[in-house]
């Protein structure tokens, strides 16, 4: 079986070219066809949101971590990313390559693969998938691609108008685009977007056998799949009160639960046969909105720096997720490209006080607002009492999800005078996604608050060059700017804790949450449950 | 009569009409559902093209035309969130909903209208003040705290129940406990006032006089007559039950209307919230008209008061 | 002009004094469960600054968090009632949070009660189209859940307590507006309003001198009933997540915020507010119900 010649391109650090030759010596995939047939047991999943119907279509991608979970129990892509494989898992594609100089990229479909109604996937519904999405990055896609071309039966190629460096990452990075996912054209085309996704078919290892809106999604093991499916049925349910879910989970009426709070972790972790599975997650890190101006205390690069020396990582680390999240140097998680290792930061309040005095701050200054991401009105509480012992003295505003974003897009009009907001965001597929939206100047998210100018400057650099070795060099400059002059000060990795009941057959948590980008338990195929 | 029912109807548009409008206008202040179906890179064209595709781009006069157009016809709308019509979805979880209302409206009567017959008959007595409790406890308990200890006594200690969703009749059991508790209250104090006036009246003194047995003169008579506003009242309830359970259907996993409108707000999905409080509205204008008629046919002279 | 005696109701009770007097001496009578209990809790929101160990909205110093009450293994009596998942002492919390549950109940009570009466008497009293939207702004308002209210509000001027206050009005005068008005209605057929009209008196000296005093019985009974449902609107906001905003020390808020470790056994953070809520609900809820038939036996459906 032929991996994709991915190591001999450069453009790729080594860390991610080291995981993937460890995933290429571990993951075996059989070829073994009727495989769903032997399939046995029922998985059941309480889930923390309300599903929107949007996540069943893979068309209408909308960038965020949770819709994967669907498009890879209904859906498959031609590459994606599975367990330590960042991007580059082999699926409906057999292989692929992108050629040396990035304009093109070519796919060969595996053999005899299948969508749900029985239809073969053919490379013209890669295209169909391909030209009419419309999801996350969509207008990224469109504007580098020149044009799709069916080579053959089995192969397909990419033409792009110039180098398109990305192109894999994000074409195969499931939280971060869908236009690799591919759905049946005939299908789609007959019923229309709205009314597939309220009955997808699609080529995954699950198909749909019921569907409430919002409530409720019930699936069968498909058995045209290619790899083997392991769990007869699987059935997602939301269930958005936390201490409901740990309830379905004691009395058995669920065998994985997502996202156990704080002050559960411990006690599910007693319970008889369930298995936690903390999985880092996004990045917590403290921004200092409008800081550029020189009346701002924050202006001053000594006080972002008595912040960053009065947050006790490790005590936010323990109360807020049991200890099992991680405190970090970088806020960039080490699983997407290009980002660069930075030890953890230290704590010394003595040293912050100092710091304070010789910026002019002896008996320390008020905080108008201290703003934590919605829900996690705790952790601002904790930072506030925490910037407290060093003479910081910050009051807590907190804002309903829908708002706070549209605060945060709105900008800096929003954050007048003093304020620290607390957000936290899921990086995923290249740091670069990260700072185009959350810290360039005129960003989704970041808008005014930040604008960094020389940073920016560098940015832009970056998206023009072709040369991997000067984006990588930038890359590492930009970040290394940012955890220097503390304009952002990195606080912890949130560990997303989710538990596994008895049912479940494991040996460690890790088998059940195996892919590294996410916080989900996929590929679900892999998981096995105990026949009652 | 008929111009007594012509005239009913017509306010009741009127209020429909005021309702919808209101709605209207809070949830489009509540907030832009843009922000939130958009991810974190999104440009403005992206979101100029999402506005456009709900029909946001469009003034909010044209948008109030457009749903009221819609309304009358009976469609309500397409929700952006499960890009289904409104109505349609709101009929998929009416059942479990309904079911729900009725089995709480139930237990709302089961432990609120004993209640009030023991406080009305039997006035300031150890009777009285236990009854009172009962009923007064539903109401002095946070719902979600009250299903919480319901689920960690019935599901995870004694294993009687399952903890949430639907199913058979064990899924309904702890949610309409603890949303039909909570009207309770207003039961037994219905129940109550309307009993003691009955009992209070000729009619009854008569009965009285007539050397009837308490027993029989308050189960046969009294009860009776007191009945009918305890379930006027027992009917506006079960509106409000079916629509705007929240609570509880976040707390039981319950799929009804309740958990539709949780998420439409959340989610700033104008058109599900719009139509699920013109679809309570309804329901309450609907019961309310045919109380009104009900009674007119019963009393004539109300026909003349308003 | 003369004041005219034909209400039916003593005259004492005609005035502002008379009135308050009148209820201090029919609190004497309450059930003493109830006036104690209330009292108690007033008494406890009015000296909070005084009697809390600590402060409410910062940890302990030194202390754990989910520290348990003093009578337990591992519990100290320097957090006698236990501390919450961010190590504030639980015993000051409660003291704080019974002055923030009675503003919010006392205060949306009164919004409410303001705005239904004011409503009610003026669509009563008024009648003809002014009563005809009036009341159908009341039918309308029925349909309209507090949640909706309450991001709308959040929106437009972000969280506060304040903001709870005026959700919490906006939700509940309804009920007020429909009894008011109903009793306005045959008040204002009566012999000494009447009278007074006759006599020239202006609509709004009327409705001051007349329908004003002999509704406010009525609109007392029903305050007294709105507010444990208020308290209890209040917790159910903040369960929504839009209820009081954090680290200000709400029982309703506290309840909420802690539901989780109800699963987890620390039992003490949900018991002690569910336990305050509770108390002070149902301890209205019986002053009301007893309030209504000490002053007006005759009303109905409240």
């Amino acid at each position: 079986m032929q991996r994709p010649r991915f190591e001999a391109y450069s453009a790729f650090n080594l860390i991610a070219v080291a995981l993937i030759l460890i995933a290429a010596t571990s993951t075996a995939i059989p070829f073994a066809a009727p495989a769903g047939a032997a399939a046995k047991g029922k998985l059941v999943l309480a889930w923390h949101a309300g599903f929107a119907s949007r996540w069943l279509d893979p068309q209408e991608h909308d960038g965020t971590a949770t819709p994967d979970n669907f498009f890879t129990a209904i859906h498959d892509a031609l590459i994606k990313n599975q367990g330590t494989e960042l991007y580059d898992h082999p699926a409906l594609a057999e292989h692929f390559s992108v050629a040396p100089d990035a304009k093109s990229a070519t796919f060969t479909l595996r053999r005899g693969t299948r969508f749900h109604n029985g239809d073969p996937v053919t490379p013209q519904d890669v295209k169909f998938s391909y030209e009419n999405y419309r999801g996350a990055k969509a207008d990224v896609f469109k504007k580098k691609t020149e044009r799709v071309d069916i080579v053959d039966d089995r192969t397909i190629r990419f033409v792009f108008k110039e180098p398109f460096l990305d192109f894999a990452i994000l074409f195969g990075t499931a939280n971060v685009a869908g236009p690799a996912w591919v759905v049946p054209e005939k299908y789609y085309k007959q019923v229309g977007p709205d009314a597939f996704k309220q009955k997808p078919i699609g080529a995954g290892p699950y198909k749909l056998v019921r569907h409430e809106p919002g409530v409720r999604v019930e699936l069968e093991a498909f058995d045209g799949y290619y790899r083997p499916v392991n769990a007869k049925q699987l059935v997602m349910i939301a269930v958005p009160e936390a201490a409901t879910r740990v309830a379905m989970l004691e009395r058995g009426e669920a065998d994985i639960v997502y996202n156990v709070p704080g002050e559960l972790i411990t006690k599910v972790g007693k319970l008889p046969g369930v298995t936690l599975a903390p999985v880092l997650s996004g990045s917590f890190f403290i921004e200092f909105a409008g800081f550029q101006d020189p009346k701002n205390p924050f202006h001053d690069k000594r006080v972002r720096e008595a912040v960053s020396l009065a947050v006790d990582r490790r005590a936010m680390n323990q109360a807020e997720t049991a200890g099992m999240g991680k405190p970090t140097g970088n806020w960039i998680n080490n699983d997407v490209q290009y980002a660069i290792e930075w030890p953890e930061f230290p704590r010394n309040v003595d040293r912050a006080k100092q710091l304070l005095r010789e910026a002019g701050y002896p008996n320390g200054f008020d905080v108008d607002w201290v703003t934590p991401l919605p829900t996690f009105y705790s952790r601002g509480e904790r930072l506030i009492a925490q910037l407290r012992e060093v003479g910081i003295r910050g009051r807590l505003q907190t804002m309903e999800r829908g708002i706070y974003f549209q605060r945060l897009q709105a900008g800096l009009k929003e954050f007048p005078g003093t304020q620290i907001i607390l957000h936290g965001v899921r990086i995923a597929g290249s740091w670069s996604f990260w700072y185009e939206g959350h810290f360039k100047c005129g960003g989704f998210n970041s808008r005014d608050r930040i604008c960094v100018k020389d940073l920016d400057g560098k940015f832009d650099q970056y998206e023009r060059s072709t040369n991997p070795a000067e984006r990588k060099k930038l890359a590492e400059e930009i970040q290394r700017g940012i955890l220097e002059n503390y304009y952002l000060v990195p606080v912890f990795r949130h560990a997303f804790v989710n538990a596994i009941g008895p049912r479940v057959v494991l040996q460690k948590w890790q088998d059940v949450f195996p892919t590294i980008t996410t916080g989900y338990a996929y590929p679900w195929e892999d998981i096995k449950v105990k026949d009652q | 009569m008929s111009q007594f029912i012509i005239r009913r109807v017509l306010y009741s548009v009127v209020t429909l009409l005021i309702l919808s409008a209101t709605i209207f206008l809070i949830v489009r202040l509540t907030g832009d559902p843009v922000a939130l179906m958009a991810e974190a890179s999104a440009r403005p064209e992206d979101l100029e093209r999402i506005r456009h595709q709900w029909g946001l781009d469009r003034s909010w006069p044209v948008q109030y035309v457009t749903f009221m157009q819609n309304a009358f016809t009976g469609e309500l709308g397409k929700s952006f969130n499960y890009r289904l019509p409104v109505s349609e979805l709101y009929f998929q979880r009416l059942p479990n909903s309904l079911t729900l209302g009725l089995a709480a409206t139930l237990i709302s009567l089961l432990i609120g209208i004993p209640a009030g017959i023991i406080s009305a008959v039997k006035v300031n007595s150890g009777w009285d003040t236990v009854a009172k409790g009962v009923a007064l406890l539903g109401l002095s308990i946070p719902g979600f705290w009250l299903g919480l200890v319901l689920i960690l006594v019935f599901s995870v200690w004694l294993r009687w129940l399952p903890t949430s969703g639907s199913g058979d009749w064990r899924h309904v059991v702890m949610p309409a406990l603890a949303l039909g508790w909570y009207f309770a209250a207003s039961m037994l104090r219905l129940t109550r006032s309307s009993m003691l006036e009955v009992l209070g009246s000729e009619y009854i003194k008569l009965a009285r006089l007539k050397g009837l047995p308490d027993f029989v003169v308050i189960a046969m008579h009294a009860f009776k007559n007191a009945l009918i506003p305890v379930f006027t009242l027992a009917g506006v309830n079960m509106v409000v039950m079916v629509n705007a359970a929240v609570i509880i259907e976040v707390i039981f996993a319950w799929p009804g209307i309740g958990r539709l409108l949780y998420e439409g707000i959340f989610q700033r999905d104008f058109p599900l919230v719009q139509g699920v409080v013109v679809m309570a509205g309804f329901m309450i204008v609907v019961i309310n008209l045919l109380v009104d008629i009900l009674y007119a046919i019963i009393d004539p002279r109300i026909r003349l008061t308003r | 002009m003369a004041t005219i005696p034909a209400n039916t109701r003593l005259a004492a009770e005609r005035t502002w004094t008379g009135r308050l007097a009148a209820l201090v001496k029919a609190a004497r009578e309450a059930p003493l469960a109830v006036v104690v209990i209330l009292g108690g809790l007033i008494l406890v929101a009015a000296l909070a600054d005084l009697i809390a160990p600590y402060d409410p909205t910062l940890p302990v110093k030194g202390a754990e968090i989910f520290a348990p009450p003093f009578w337990m293994e591992g519990g100290s009596l320097a957090t006698p009632l236990g501390t919450d998942f961010q190590g504030r002492d639980i015993l000051s919390r409660l003291i704080y949070g019974a002055r923030v549950s009675l503003i919010v109940g006392l205060m949306g009570t009164l919004v409410a009660g303001g705005i239904g009466t004011a409503l009610g008497i003026v669509s009563g009293y008024l009648g003809g189209w002014v009563d005809q939207i009036i009341m159908r702004v009341t039918d309308a308002w029925l349909a309209l859940p507090a949640i909706v209210f309450a991001i709308f509000l959040a929106a437009m001027i972000g969280p506060s307590m304040w903001n709870i206050i005026v959700i919490l009005g906006a939700v509940y005068w309804t009920r007020y507006a429909r009894v008011i008005r109903g009793e306005v209605l045959s008040l204002r057929e009566r012999d000494f309003v009447k009278l007074a009209e006759i006599a020239g008196a202006s609509k709004l000296r009327v409705i001051k001198k007349h329908i004003l005093p002999n509704v406010l019985n009525t609109a007392t009974v029903l305050a007294s009933l709105t507010v444990g449902v208020v308290i209890i609107a209040e917790a159910s906001l903040s369960f929504l997540g839009v209820g009081v905003p954090p680290p200000q020390p709400a029982w309703g808020l506290m309840l909420s915020e802690a539901r989780p470790t109800l699963m987890a056994g620390q039992w003490w953070l949900t018991v002690f507010p569910g336990a305050c809520i509770l108390l002070i609900v149902l301890a209205t809820q019986l002053f009301g119900d007893w309030l209504r038939v000490r002053l007006d036996p005759q009303t109905r459906n409240l």
